[in-house]
């Protein structure tokens, strides 16, 4: 009973700090909105070359895009998951909470719950976006195919939450949580499918993306527009990110008791 | 009256080697109001630390209201309240809604904790800005809010880390004001620490002089202050460095002189005596026939400060100047 109600007042206290300073969303939401109606456009003649719509089923470069901008949105934020913690360390929050009867788990909990509550609002907005006539976004899969494109967008975003938090407990420092954050999205975002289809890519980028995860969330959140339930690319996904969540969120918590002690 | 504290032999070494806390022991009646008066970096909020269940002892025993603070720790956290020495309230969430949350951190719900929280806006007198965001407060009013947010599931035992440090006077009289009634009325053990000799004398009925990590001395403060001599003589010279060693020694060979420390170059000496009075006179002839000219001499009452420059040698105001050293996770100790 104490690990969810106390994670439900938590859940509940981050949201109330997310919505109070809007900035912060607004923030976050700028880069992807700005690739969503600039980039995609700056590059709408990507998809004239030959072998295009063969190789992707998108009719044009922004439907193609759409699905990587999504990622890119939920893995920026994540990134910066672990400054929220930081501050609560640093304010003496966190050991105000630690003198309290409050079960342990639901700090951690709480918070991952509203990384994960973020990203999808976040991408929530981004598929409205998308919709927009110039953009040109439908989803084959319809509204169900919507909602589970959600959930693996926010399931990708509690995973990689993990990791920005593990740093933050481990240097205390916002900046570093930034720093790092800033650091490994682009490089992981271009060497992914995330905006350039897999079989345009040189060889060496082909090889790297093939092992890097967000090409796998990537892959299933394109089918489920482009091409329909395709089981076998949606379920791998789940099992990378899984994996993934597995050893962000291991590191985790093996911080988070090293603070918590 | 039953303890509701009991620390033995308390030792706590940091992990780069400080003995913060050397082997101190001490217990707490229920319904006391007890201090710890010390400068900074004396060891006083590792003490609260360990006490309230935040970092481990190295070695000792300790019992807060009746369970050990190894293993009973989770027991412990629902008897206690705790305010910090840094304010922490959330800037984003209004007062009320702070107050809420720490209850709900106290396992409180409902009816019950909605009533508690009013009653504590009106105690610290925060109804007016209860629904304004924490971070418009004042420093004073988000003392007041961290100390209500302490309150809210009536604790027994109470640790306040420096309640006051920081505030201006008139908060800090405010805040005092809380506290005795508390005290007094509703009978909640206290146990305060303080840089503050003022805070300490006004407040705790008992106190312990804490220095690098030992207790010197403990006792209510009218009986430290006595145990010094009753009265102590300041002496100022017009060239301190210079005759500092030939005074204290005519000083020490004046009858009725207990004791004379050298206290810095501004206030030069301090002479305890048990009766000072008469020995004004003496010091004054004495000095007239030396050839060491004298500044002022000025009798008083003893006072704390007093009381820790006789045990350490130091006057625990110039102390105050110099930082803490922060080794502890998250530069706090």
């Amino acid at each position: 009973m104490g690990l969810f109600s106390d994670t439900r007042y938590l859940f509940v206290r981050y949201l109330k700090k997310l919505i109070r300073n809007p900035i912060l969303l607004f923030f976050s939401l700028f880069q992807p909105i700005i690739f969503l109606l600039l980039f995609t456009q700056l590059l709408g003649r990507f998809s004239s070359i030959p072998g295009f719509t063969e190789a992707t089923g998108a009719a044009s470069y922004a439907i193609f895009a759409t699905a990587g901008i999504l990622l890119q949105n939920a893995f920026g934020s994540a990134l910066q998951s672990g400054t929220s913690i930081v501050a609560d360390i640093d304010s003496g929050f966190l050991q105000k909470m630690l003198v309290t009867p409050v079960n342990r788990y639901a700090i951690l909990l709480g918070r991952l719950l509203s990384d994960a509550f973020r990203v999808a609002v976040q991408s929530i907005i981004i598929i409205a976006l998308s919709f927009l006539p110039f953009v040109g976004v439908t989803y084959v899969t319809g509204v169900p195919g919507v909602l589970l494109v959600l959930f693996i967008i926010a399931f990708f975003g509690l995973a990689w939450s993990g990791i920005s938090l593990a740093i933050g407990m481990k240097t205390r420092s916002s900046e570093t949580v930034f720093a790092i954050g800033g650091f490994i999205t682009f490089p992981l975002l271009f060497l992914s499918t995330a905006l350039v289809p897999l079989s345009f890519q040189p060889e060496w980028i082909q090889t790297i993306s093939k092992f890097n995860p967000i090409s796998y969330a990537v892959d299933a959140v394109r089918v489920l527009m482009i091409s329909g339930y395709d089981w076998s690319t949606i379920l791998q996904a789940f099992g990378v990110i899984g994996l993934v969540g597995l050893i962000t969120l291991s590191a985790t918590v093996y911080q988070f008791r090293k603070v918590v002690k | 009256m039953a303890e509701i504290i009991s620390v033995s032999d308390l030792v706590l070494v940091y992990s780069d080697g400080t003995k913060a806390v050397d082997g101190i022991s001490f217990s707490i009646k229920k319904g006391e109001f007890f201090g710890f008066l010390g400068p900074n970096g004396a060891g006083k909020s590792t003490t609260i630390k360990i006490l309230t269940t935040l970092l481990k002892k190295t070695s000792g025993t300790v019992t807060v209201a009746g369970h050990d603070v190894n293993s009973g720790a989770s027991d412990i956290r629902k008897l206690i309240g705790v305010q910090s020495q840094e304010t922490t309230v959330d800037g984003d969430l209004t007062g009320r809604e702070n107050l809420m949350l720490q209850g709900h951190f106290q396992q409180m719900s409902g009816e019950v904790l909605k009533n508690r929280v009013n009653e504590l806006l009106r105690l610290v007198g925060l109804e007016s800005a209860a629904d304004k965001r924490a971070r418009n407060y004042s420093g004073g009013m988000k003392k007041r809010l961290d100390l209500a947010s302490a309150l809210v599931h009536k604790p027994q035992l109470l640790f306040l880390d420096e309640p006051t440090t920081g505030l201006d006077p008139q908060s800090r009289n405010a805040i005092w004001a809380y506290l005795e009634r508390l005290n007094k009325e509703d009978g909640i053990t206290i146990f305060l620490t303080t840089q503050y000799l003022e805070e300490a004398d006004r407040l705790c009925r008992r106190l312990a002089i804490i220095d690098f990590g030992k207790i010197v001395a403990s006792g209510t403060p009218m009986e430290l202050k006595q145990e010094i001599g009753a009265d102590s003589i300041k002496i100022a010279l017009e060239n301190c460095e210079r005759d500092k060693t030939r005074a204290k020694e005519l000083l020490e060979s004046l009858e009725g002189v207990s004791e004379v420390v050298y206290v810095g170059p501004e206030e030069c000496l301090n002479v305890f005596a048990k009766k000072a009075g008469p020995l004004v006179a003496d010091i004054v002839r004495a000095f007239d026939s030396s050839e060491i000219r004298l500044l002022s001499v000025t009798f008083s009452s003893p006072t704390l400060d007093d009381v820790f420059l006789r045990h350490t040698g130091r006057s625990i105001r110039t102390e105050e100047l110099v930082k803490a050293p922060s080794q502890m996770p998250g530069g706090r100790r």
